[in-house]
């Protein structure tokens, strides 16, 4: 056992400092610090925090009406909320908008019932919170006759559910919650992991074989070891970035709540898709490791074994292309098949159950046909480990690989 | 029990017989040459001796037994094809393949400082493998093959690469282990550091064992019925003589069966033939070498 920590330590330090791996460590970050900024930074050129005038012709806003629950939707919106001042003549409200008192004005003529049309009156482009607001606040005032609950939702606009073909999932009129993106988030996330250990899985095993050290290795410990070190500190690179990002994800989540971004206050989370999808993506990691092993072991340049995985890679994709299909019909034959596809899987589950609940049968089938897979993998790996460690130079062909014995 | 004992190991792969029939064994301190022409079944027979192969039919008792991970720290080997971590600075590299065969840090970093000084090393130990020469690199995997102090190294051309004083430099240090009583197997063409360093040799051809035994012994029985005689004058007819052969400078006289080497030196004192040389002729290992592998390929 202290053989494969020795390896597993040593190939985690081989790789945690080359200058490769620290910059895609402190790039999901940088990438996400990048979005918020730009778009914090992008939504305060938009928004303007000086009062709006009016100068009212048509007695619209006779007894002007805010109400507190118009006021929280402008918050939840992230608005920042303007005053409105009302003025009595065009020339006073120029004056105030010449000065900078207001960002812009507007008038309502006195035929206003009859034309429906208001006037807009400004230097620069107002705010869209200010057009936003004001918006809401002639609703709210025209239909000041009403009871308030009817004014109040009028002004508040529509509030469409989208429910899934089959019913049974419910999108709120905000899009999807945090807590429903979650099992798709762990699919990508998942699928990046995959991406990255295969790599490395790749070039640790096919690397000895270009640095020609195979033979002094397998006679200093087992391979056994040998491999199993090399894969717990493929895993341990992959759990470090993994880790590093959902602790930034984490953080970024909590300084967006403060801000008052609406997307994160609610985050119940569907844990039975979480679940399914994680008894998918762990057998599915665990079988392209095992694949890139004995692929490593197989080919006689890290160049060359890149241009075979990158095949099972675009079969992890795949599902991607389709996944108009899933929105139609995420119980269509094409979608089970798929998702009882090692490969195929991970991507299709992670998809479907944006748009459904898929049967609980699909998955431990899945589960179960991929542990086979991941298991025969691992088999395939020691043997082509074992035949193809001192070909140097010369590729494992797969009737060598299942023809004669060693 | 020896410390490497090989009984009639055979291994095949597809339809090539890598290994027909071998078997030898090392005795404890000795250096052992294992010659044999290209292709001749050396590295197999290396490969199936430290369980890196599984023969075909055969056995193999390595340090008191089968092999097994806890002895694979007793033993050495430097492989034909070298290898080491070319991306990562010499001193990590021979650290991390030392610790593999259980060498304290503490003390692998000692051991390690000695070595590099001793091989002139020791001020590139920062520099990246790849940075190195590969006379330097041949010293590096000299150094990872005894770094741990196995009590039986294998290694497959030790001299590769190397200039003259470095070679001196590794024989002096095969010499000092086996003083030390550390068995050696020494793969090589190399017959004249053969003859200078080993004490027993086996020869394969064509993946059997052709030739095995101690040197010395081996090269006496291949010496013939001949001396090597060189003079000042022109060698006057000598009766017992079958054969005169101009040989490096000198002349090889192949003699009668009935005659002694006494015999020829008594003639030709008596006929005052003035002496330069008189010697047993005893071929070298590289004119044995070749008599036996055309000799085995004439039969076959």
């Amino acid at each position: 056992m202290k053989h494969l920590w020795q390896v597993a330590h040593y190939e985690y330090q081989r790789n945690v400092f080359k200058k490769s791996f620290i910059l895609l460590l402190i790039s999901v970050p940088v990438f996400i610090t990048f979005s918020i900024g730009l778009g914090v930074f992008l939504e305060s050129l938009e928004d303007n925090p000086l009062p709006v005038g009016y100068v009212d012709h048509a007695g619209v806003f006779a007894s002007p009406l805010t109400t507190p629950e118009i006021s929280s939707t402008w918050v939840a919106k992230n608005d920042e909320s303007v005053a409105f001042i009302a003025y009595s003549s065009e020339d006073e409200a120029a004056a105030e908008l010449n000065d900078g008192v207001i960002q812009v004005y507007y008038v309502l003529p006195a035929d206003y019932s009859e034309t429906r049309r208001v006037e807009q009156i400004y230097i620069e482009k107002p705010g869209e919170n200010a057009e936003r607001q004001f918006y809401d606040f002639m609703q709210i005032n025209l239909l000041s006759s009403q009871p308030h609950e009817i004014a109040f939702r009028t002004a508040a606009g529509t509030d469409v559910t989208v429910r899934s073909l089959d019913g049974r999932r419910v999108i709120p009129s905000g899009g999807p919650t945090f807590g429903l993106l979650m099992p798709l988030f762990i699919t990508m996330a998942f699928l990046f992991m995959i991406l990255m250990s295969s790599g490395y899985t790749l070039s640790a095993v096919a690397d000895e074989k270009e640095n020609r050290t195979m033979e002094v290795l397998v006679t200093s410990i087992s391979s056994t070891h040998l491999i199993a070190g090399k894969i717990l500190g493929i895993v341990a690179i992959g759990l470090t970035l993994l880790f590093a990002w959902t602790l930034v994800i984490i953080i970024g989540i909590l300084f967006a709540r403060q801000l008052g971004v609406g997307w994160f206050t609610d985050l119940s989370m569907d844990w039975r898709a979480i679940l399914a999808t994680l008894a998918i993506a762990i057998p599915a990691y665990a079988l392209t490791i095992a694949l890139m092993t004995a692929i490593g072991a197989m080919v006689t340049t890290t160049q060359e074994g890149q241009s075979v995985s990158s095949i099972f890679f675009i079969l992890h994709l795949a599902p991607l292309y389709i996944s108009w299909s899933f929105i139609n019909d995420p119980h269509s034959p094409l979608a089970v098949a798929l998702s009882l596809c090692p490969f195929t899987a991970l991507m299709t589950i992670g998809m479907r159950n944006l748009f459904t609940i898929v049967p609980t049968w699909q998955i431990l089938v899945s589960m179960v046909v991929q542990i086979i897979c991941a298991l025969g993998a691992f088999w395939l790996a020691g043997r082509s480990l074992r035949l193809g460690m001192l070909r140097y130079g010369q590729r494992l062909t797969w009737r060598g690989l299942f023809g004669t014995p060693n | 029990m020896h410390p490497v004992d090989v009984s009639q190991i055979a291994k095949s792969f597809g339809s090539t017989q890598a290994v027909a029939e071998v078997s030898f064994e090392v005795r404890r301190g000795e250096i052992f040459g294992l010659l044999g022409p290209n292709g001749a079944g050396k590295t197999t027979t290396i490969r199936i001796m430290l369980d890196i192969f599984k023969p075909d039919h055969g056995r193999v008792f390595i340090l008191g037994g089968s092999m097994t991970d806890e002895k694979k720290a007793r033993i050495g080997y430097m492989p034909e094809e070298r290898g080491l971590y070319q991306d990562v600075t010499l001193e990590r590299c021979l650290l991390y393949l030392a610790s593999l065969k259980d060498v304290p840090d503490n003390e692998a970093r000692q051991r390690l400082a000695e070595y590099l000084e001793r091989f002139d090393l020791a001020e590139h130990k920062n520099k990246k493998v790849k940075e190195l020469s590969k006379g330097m690199q041949q010293k590096a995997q000299i150094i990872t093959t005894l770094l741990h102090q196995p009590e039986l190294v294998v290694i497959d051309e030790p001299f590769t690469s190397l200039d003259p004083l470095n070679v001196q430099l590794v024989k002096d240090l095969m010499r000092d282990l086996r003083q030390q009583g550390v068995t050696i197997i020494m793969s090589t063409h190399q017959m004249h550091q053969v003859e200078e360093l080993c004490d027993r040799i086996l020869l394969i051809d064509a993946g059997r064992d052709v030739l095995y035994g101690n040197l010395a012994e081996i090269r006496h029985c291949f010496s013939g019925h001949a001396v090597l005689v060189r003079a000042l004058q022109e060698l006057p007819s000598i009766p017992g003589v079958e054969q005169v052969v101009a040989h490096n400078g000198a002349v090889k006289l192949t003699l009668a069966e009935d005659t002694t080497p006494q015999e020829i030196l008594c003639q030709l004192t008596a006929q005052e033939v003035i002496l330069e040389k008189f010697e047993i002729a005893i071929p070298s290992l590289d004119e044995i070498f070749i008599r036996v592998v055309e000799e085995g390929r004439e039969t076959a």
